[in-house]
C-alpha cells in the first residue's frame, strides 16, 4: 500500500492535472450539450415534415452508434482528409454531438407530456411559434428533464474516461500512467473508481436539491 | 357594421366536409352561443375565427378586414381575440398572476408594474385575486376558468371566444363560472361562446345560433329557441339538454 501511496504523491501534479481535464471536458459537453440538446429539441418539433426527419435520424445516428467510433472517426479518420483536430477539440465536439442527441430526446419526452391546449392557448393569445416555445415549452420540458438532464451530466463524467483511447490526458489517463509504472492495476484503478464515485456524488447532491427548489406546488415531479 | 361576418365559411378535413357554408355576424357589444350537437362543427368554427384552423373557403371578416386572405397580421389579429378554452389551458409552470401578466409584459410590452396593476384589477373583477400566488395545479376547476378569463380578458381584447366554458366543471363550479361570464355580459363585452350548457347559453346570450352538420340552420333568443321551435331537429336536441320537468 505504502508504495501505491507513495507514487500518488509523487504523481499528484499529473493527477491533478487530470482531475482538471476531465472536470473541464465534463464541463464544456454538458453546457454544449445542453444547448445543443434545446437545438435539437427545437428543430425535432419544427412544423416542417423534413426538418422533423433529418432531425430524428441525426437522433436516432448519434444514440445508436458508439461514442468511440465517432471519436475515433474524427481522431483517427478526418487526418486522412487532411483535416487535424487536438483530442480536446475531438472530445468536446464527438461528445457535445452525442450528448445533444440524449438530451433532445429527453427533453422531447417531456415535451409529449405536455398539455397541448397551453400551446394553443399561447398562439391563441398572440404569441410567435418562437415565443411559445421559449415561454411555455420550454421552461416546461426543463423542469421536467431535469432527473434525466442531471442523469446524463453523471453519465457524462464518467464517459470522459474513453477520451485517454484519443490520447486526451484525463485523470484515467493519470491512473492509467500509475498502474503502469507500480503495476498495481487492482488498486489504480479502485481509486480512480472511488473518485469518480466521489465526483458522481457531488452533482448528485446538487441535483437532487435543484429537483426540490423547482417543484411546483401542487404538482407531483 | 358587424364586427365580425362570416361569409359561407368551408372547412374540410381529410375529405370530410366540418363547416358546409356557416353564415353569421356577430355585433360589437352583443354576445352570442353557439349551440348544436357533438361533431356540428362548432369548436372548429370558434377556432377557424381565430385562425388557429386555416379555413378552406369562404370569408371572415374581422374590424372591416377580409382576414381569410395571405397576408394577414396573425399575431395582431390573435391580441384582439380573447379566446377560453374548454380545458382552460393555463400555462402550468406560471402563477394565475403570471399567466395574466405573460400577455401584457410580451405581447402588449406593458411594463411589469402596469402588467401587475393591470392584472390585480381584473383578478379582483372575477375574485381571484387571493389566488394570485397559486399555480394552477393548486386551484378548482372553476377557479382555473375563471383565471383562464381573466388572462383573456386583461389583454382587452375586441371580443371574447369562449369554448365550452363550463363543460369540463361540475354543476357548483359551472355555476361560479356562469356568474363570471354573466358579469361580462351585463358589462357589454362582445362574446361568441360554444356550449352544450343551456343555463349558460340563457345568461349570457343576446342570441343563440343553432348548427347542424356544420351550417347554421337557426338563430333566435333562448326561450323561443329552447322550447318553441319549428325545426325538429332543434327540438330533439333541447329536449335531450334540457330538464323540461
Amino acid at each position: 500500500m505504502n508504495v501505491f501511496l507513495n507514487d500518488l504523491i509523487a504523481y499528484w501534479p499529473q493527477i491533478l492535472m487530470g482531475l482538471k481535464n476531465t472536470l473541464l471536458l465534463m464541463a464544456v459537453m454538458s453546457i454544449t450539450g445542453f444547448f445543443g440538446g434545446i437545438g435539437v429539441f427545437y428543430l425535432s418539433i419544427s412544423k416542417w415534415e423534413i426538418v422533423r426527419k433529418w432531425t430524428q435520424s441525426y437522433i436516432s445516428f448519434f444514440i445508436g452508434t458508439p461514442l468511440l467510433v465517432h471519436l475515433f472517426l474524427m481522431y483517427y479518420g478526418l487526418p486522412r482528409l487532411g483535416i487535424h483536430l487536438s483530442a480536446f477539440t475531438v472530445c468536446v465536439i464527438g461528445f457535445t454531438l452525442n450528448v445533444s442527441a440524449y438530451n433532445a430526446r429527453y427533453l422531447m419526452t417531456a415535451y409529449r407530456g405536455l398539455h397541448k391546449s397551453e400551446l394553443d392557448a399561447a398562439l391563441a393569445q398572440g404569441f410567435t411559434p418562437f415565443e411559445t416555445f421559449r415561454l411555455i415549452i420550454l421552461p416546461q420540458v426543463l423542469r421536467l428533464s431535469v432527473p434525466s438532464l442531471t442523469n446524463q451530466v453523471i453519465q457524462n463524467i464518467k464517459d470522459t474516461s474513453v477520451a485517454f483511447l484519443i490520447q486526451y490526458p484525463d485523470f484515467f489517463t493519470q491512473m492509467q500512467e500509475i498502474a503502469a509504472v507500480n503495476f498495481q492495476f487492482f488498486k489504480a484503478y479502485m481509486t480512480a473508481g472511488l473518485v469518480y464515485m466521489a465526483m458522481v456524488s457531488v452533482i448528485v447532491v446538487a441535483a437532487r436539491k435543484m429537483e426540490r427548489q423547482i417543484a411546483l406546488p401542487g404538482l407531483q415531479t | 357594421m358587424a364586427l365580425i361576418e362570416v361569409k359561407n365559411l368551408i372547412k374540410n378535413f381529410d375529405g370530410k366536409n366540418i363547416l358546409r357554408g356557416v353564415n353569421m355576424e356577430l355585433h360589437e357589444g352583443r354576445s352570442k352561443v353557439v349551440m348544436g350537437p357533438s361533431g356540428c362543427g362548432k369548436t372548429t368554427l370558434l377556432r377557424c375565427l381565430n385562425l388557429l384552423i386555416a379555413p378552406t373557403a369562404g370569408q371572415i371578416i374581422f374590424k372591416g378586414n377580409d382576414i381569410t386572405r395571405p397576408g394577414v397580421d396573425i399575431r395582431r389579429l390573435r391580441q384582439d381575440i380573447g379566446f377560453v378554452f374548454q380545458h382552460f389551458a393555463l400555462y402550468s409552470h406560471l402563477t394565475v398572476e403570471e399567466n395574466v401578466t405573460l400577455g401584457l409584459r410580451k405581447i402588449k410590452k406593458m411594463k411589469k408594474k402596469d402588467a401587475v396593476e393591470k392584472a390585480t384589477y381584473e383578478l379582483e373583477r372575477v375574485g381571484m385575486f387571493d389566488h394570485r400566488n397559486k399555480y394552477p395545479a393548486q386551484l378548482s376547476g372553476g377557479q382555473k376558468q375563471r383565471a383562464a378569463i381573466v388572462r383573456a380578458l386583461a389583454m382587452d381584447p375586441a371580443v371574447m371566444f369562449l369554448d365550452e366554458p363550463t363543460s369540463a366543471l361540475d354543476p357548483q363550479m359551472s355555476r361560479e363560472v356562469v356568474t363570471v361570464i354573466n358579469k361580462l355580459y351585463l358589462d357589454n363585452i362582445t362574446m361568441l361562446c360554444v356550449t352544450h350548457d343551456p343555463f349558460l347559453a340563457k345568461y349570457i346570450s343576446d342570441s343563440i345560433v343553432f348548427m347542424h352538420e356544420g351550417v347554421v340552420v337557426a338563430e333566435d333568443i333562448a326561450e323561443r329557441l329552447f322550447y318553441d321551435h319549428d325545426d325538429p331537429r332543434i327540438r330533439q336536441f333541447f329536449l335531450s339538454v334540457i330538464d323540461h320537468r
